[in-house]
């Protein structure tokens, strides 16, 4: 019995019961490549395969996602799952924000469950300085109409009662700037839940087929050279987080991107512990943010690495700082092991802010730029993508992520570091 | 990549040094030698400093595919 996937219901859990083997398939079937298609999107992540579902679904193309690995093989099955919306600049709030609303209705959207759990996201202050700051930021947050409220120490205990135990310490905590439906969604269920939506929509997903070159005729793309043998296309997008740069380079480009690692860390699975997402950023341990996974282990990230690479493997300084943080905040789990260990290659855009636009042709485009914090908005990323992609007019959303803001000097300086992503 | 060799000190520990940027193509505008990066698979040229030592600047050749360190040789004078 061949056929895409069932629609998951309650009805299917009945008539499963009764059809014996078989009727569950699998969730995106191993498609053949076409010669020629109305757009082909490289990379077979979160945002190429979200730009790929609205592309079909929104837009009526036909569509084939080309991966050099496997779906969700990088940055979307390897970040620490955290969602959110508590950004400063209009810019990045709204859009952000859309991301976050299509997040609570996604697991419908997409008929799988991508268990998304608006714990809240807290992000942990340290001074008078750093409430200020937040405060600024929360005012910023709020006249846009995005929830989240300022708490101070008393509050933050109520809230995330785990945090007493590091209450006697040098650096005291003094508040916390907390979005509440900010959260988690399991990583992997995105990923696998595009792909089988995609696929359901007739969009053609294609492992193990490296992109190596563009073919051009009079000025623009017509279609890509893969290790497949050649695929025609009228549209071109890069979804490739992490090698966007090397993208660049391909087609003779010199981008305002860097590729960094970024690790993250899981410990054993124990009892539940931690109710929210606890984000700390402190001048002696770097950075840690911490979550409970529903499997009981403490996930755990940090800051970049520090240099460019591609390696994935991740410095053991890096990973020392996560440590010392999540002790710092949690000396309870001091004890608790470590079992597995990972990093991704991030796009490291020199403002912070991702890049959604065209890429040197006028029919070829890039979804890409997301820094470290790529994941929480592939939902908005990949409607407004396909709608940039489909029209040839960026909706409203997107405006500000240009390419050419770094030359026009329209920068989205979030951090307001400058053109330097290791800098905290 | 755990540590580099720096051209005064001698081998040290990574996080004694700090990564600024990839050196910029010889001849580039200014905006490009603020905003872009160079990017390539396996070769990357770019100006490091040893904060934690003797703070000399750095040029630091490598490969950022395998992480294996080519070449480190003292910024300045007639290097770029």
């Amino acid at each position: 019995m061949k056929g895409p996937s069932p629609r998951y219901s309650a009805l299917a859990l009945l008539r499963a019961r009764f059809a014996g083997g078989g009727f569950w398939r699998p969730l995106w079937t191993g498609r053949r490549l076409q010669g020629a298609y109305d757009v082909v999107v490289v990379g077979a992540g979160g945002h190429g395969l979200a730009t790929a579902f609205h592309l079909a679904r929104d837009h009526g193309l036909k569509v084939a996602v080309l991966e050099k690995r496997l779906v969700g093989y990088g940055n979307v099955g390897r970040n620490t799952t955290i969602v959110r919306s508590n950004y400063l600049l209009p810019e990045n709030h709204y859009f952000y924000e859309d991301s976050l609303r299509r997040w609570e209705t996604l697991s419908k959207d997409l008929n799988y469950n991508v268990m998304y759990s608006p714990r809240g996201v807290a992000d942990l202050l340290l001074s008078d300085g750093d409430m200020i700051d937040a405060a600024r930021r929360g005012n910023a947050m709020r006249l846009a109409g995005i929830d989240c409220e300022l708490m101070d120490r008393a509050a933050l205990d109520r809230f995330c009662p785990e945090l007493v135990a590091s209450r006697d310490r040098r650096f005291p905590i003094v508040g916390a700037l907390v979005q509440r439906r900010g959260g988690s969604v399991r990583h992997d269920a995105v990923a696998w839940g595009y792909a089988r939506a995609a696929t359901a929509l007739g969009v053609d997903i294609i492992e193990d087929c490296d992109v190596t070159g563009v073919r051009t005729a009079a000025g623009i793309a017509t279609g890509v050279e893969t290790s497949r043998g050649y695929v025609q296309a009228n549209r071109i997008v890069f979804a490739t987080a992490g090698h966007t740069g090397v993208i660049g380079t391909m087609l003779d480009m010199t981008l305002p991107i860097e590729t960094h690692l970024l690790q993250a860390m899981v410990t054993e699975p124990i009892k539940p512990l931690l109710n929210t997402v606890l984000v700390y950023v402190h001048p002696a341990h770097g950075e840690t943010y911490v979550l409970q996974s529903d499997k009981g282990g403490l996930v755990m990230g940090g800051h970049l690495d520090g240099f460019p690479s591609y390696t994935r493997d991740g410095q053991w300084t890096r990973m020392e700082d996560v440590v010392q943080g999540a002790i710092a905040l949690l000396p309870q789990v001091a004890g608790v092991k470590i079992v597995r260990q990972w990093a991704g290659t991030n796009d490291m855009t020199m403002d912070g802010s991702p890049i959604i636009d065209r890429l040197r042709y006028d029919n070829v485009f890039v979804n890409a730029g997301w820094c470290y914090g790529g994941f929480k908005t592939i939902p908005a990323s990949g409607a407004a993508c396909a709608q940039l992609v489909a029209s040839g007019t960026a909706p409203d959303l997107i405006k500000a992520y240009k390419l050419s803001r770094f030359e026009t000097g329209h920068l989205l300086d979030e951090r307001g570091g400058g053109p330097f992503p290791v800098r905290l | 990549m755990i540590r580099l060799i720096c051209p005064f000190c001698g081998p040290r520990e990574l996080r004694e040094f700090e990564f600024h940027k990839t050196r910029a193509e010889p001849g580039s505008t200014p905006y490009a030698q603020v905003y872009e990066r160079v990017n390539r698979l396996d070769d990357s040229v770019e100006h490091w400093q040893h904060v934690q030592g003797c703070r000399a600047w750095m040029l630091v050749r490598r490969n950022p595919s395998t992480g294996l360190v080519l070449e480190t040789r003292i910024l300045g004078g007639d290097h770029p």
